[in-house]
């Protein structure tokens, strides 16, 4: 699934990721790929991605909003 | 006919003053390639989160109000005045604090005539202009320009926001130049507060059923004020680039009028000096003549 994390300052990442871990306001949860569309606010935080070539790489964000639909992921994150 | 010293004085100031303007566009242009990407990078931001607002906007039945969409009669109007510190960059600034006057003496005369209406200027210049035409500035935030962030912006969003909740000013205006290229600015009048929703009928929010945590009004409530903080961060950067670009422009034709100036003067100061020649030379065959004479 495609993976977009975008701040106001620039856009941070941005490729293909097998799954997703986010800091959600009703506690941390997993995107994997196919999950049901969703939209939800983001706490103060690490995300966790794990690229399609086993690459973990962590964000720190300080709040945000995601949404997930059709295996495409934004976050639109304050700062990373 | 000016003496050839004088001739000379002048041609070398007027290279000055083009060493000068040619250095400030320089530097203009520079600063423009940065403003534009730093422009560039907000756009999709500002796209996605508008996007994300307006699905949900359109899938809430009867929408709840929130604070920052509430309607109200515009007794008290606060006008956000974005113009630049610094002058020197054509009729960037006037055009913007005209549109500004304009606003307030057209669509908001009655507030205006009453006392009622603010003014709020980020940059000196737009201040200069009003404070010419004896009108009041309430506050200003001129020193935001020096240090264009995201996080200075959503302080300065967030002061207006309160104002807004708090019944100080009932409506809201943002003025500012939109940048569109190097050469052309649009002058840009935007409601900021209340916010305008806009109804648009997307079935395919509708239809796709989406998750919602923790829940539809509560992530409306929070994207609303981040949208807010982003328009002005967006009007800033937009206002930032359009100065750069500007002041480009005017530096741009300032330098061309000098070289022109600079071969006229040439020009005049060459036919002096052989003016001046062919009189010596006169003098002297005269005084030649008289002696064999």
């Amino acid at each position: 699934m495609f993976l977009e994390i975008i701040t106001p300052s620039k856009k941070v990442f941005s490729g293909e990721i097998t799954l997703i871990k986010l800091p959600g306001t009703k506690g941390s949860f997993e995107i994997l790929n196919n999950h049901a569309p969703i939209i939800s606010t983001l706490e103060e935080g690490k995300i966790k991605i794990i690229e399609t070539n086993e690459q973990i790489s962590f964000f720190d964000v300080p709040g945000g909003v995601v949404e997930a639909k059709n295996n495409k992921i934004i976050v639109l994150a304050e700062s990373a | 006919m000016a003496s050839l010293k004088e001739i000379r004085t002048r041609i070398s100031s007027v290279k000055t003053t083009r060493q000068v303007t040619s250095a400030m566009k320089m530097v203009s242009a520079a600063k423009l390639k940065k403003a534009q990407n730093a422009i560039l990078q907000i756009r999709p931001y500002a796209d996605k989160l508008h996007d994300i607002l307006a699905s949900l906007s359109a899938s809430l039945e009867n929408s709840e109000e929130s604070v920052y969409t509430r309607q109200r009669a515009p007794e008290k109007v606060l006008i956000v005045l974005i113009s630049s510190n610094r002058g020197l960059c054509g009729a960037f600034n006037s055009n913007i604090a005209k549109t500004a006057y304009e606003l307030a003496s057209s669509k908001y005369a009655r507030q205006f005539n009453s006392g009622q209406l603010d003014f709020f200027t980020v940059g000196k210049q737009g201040q200069k202009y009003l404070k010419s035409r004896k009108i009041p500035v309430s506050d200003q935030a001129d020193e935001i320009l020096d240090s264009l962030t995201y996080d200075n912006c959503s302080n300065l969003a967030t002061n207006l926001m309160n104002d807004f909740v708090s019944g100080k000013y009932d409506r809201i205006e943002l003025v500012y130049n939109q940048f569109k290229n190097a050469a052309v600015q649009i002058c840009t009048k935007e409601q900021f507060l209340p916010v305008e929703i806009s109804e648009e009928d997307d079935m395919s929010a509708k239809n796709s059923n989406f998750i919602y945590e923790p829940s539809k009004e509560q992530i409306v409530e929070e994207l609303i004020p981040k949208s807010l903080k982003v328009q002005i961060f967006k009007a800033l950067l937009d206002s930032n680039a359009a100065e750069h670009g500007a002041r480009m422009t005017a530096m741009h034709k300032a330098t061309d009028n000098a070289t022109d100036l600079i071969h006229d003067l040439t020009l005049t100061f060459n036919k002096a000096r052989q003016a001046a020649i062919t009189n010596a030379i006169l003098e002297v065959t005269n005084g030649a003549e008289a002696l064999n004479g």
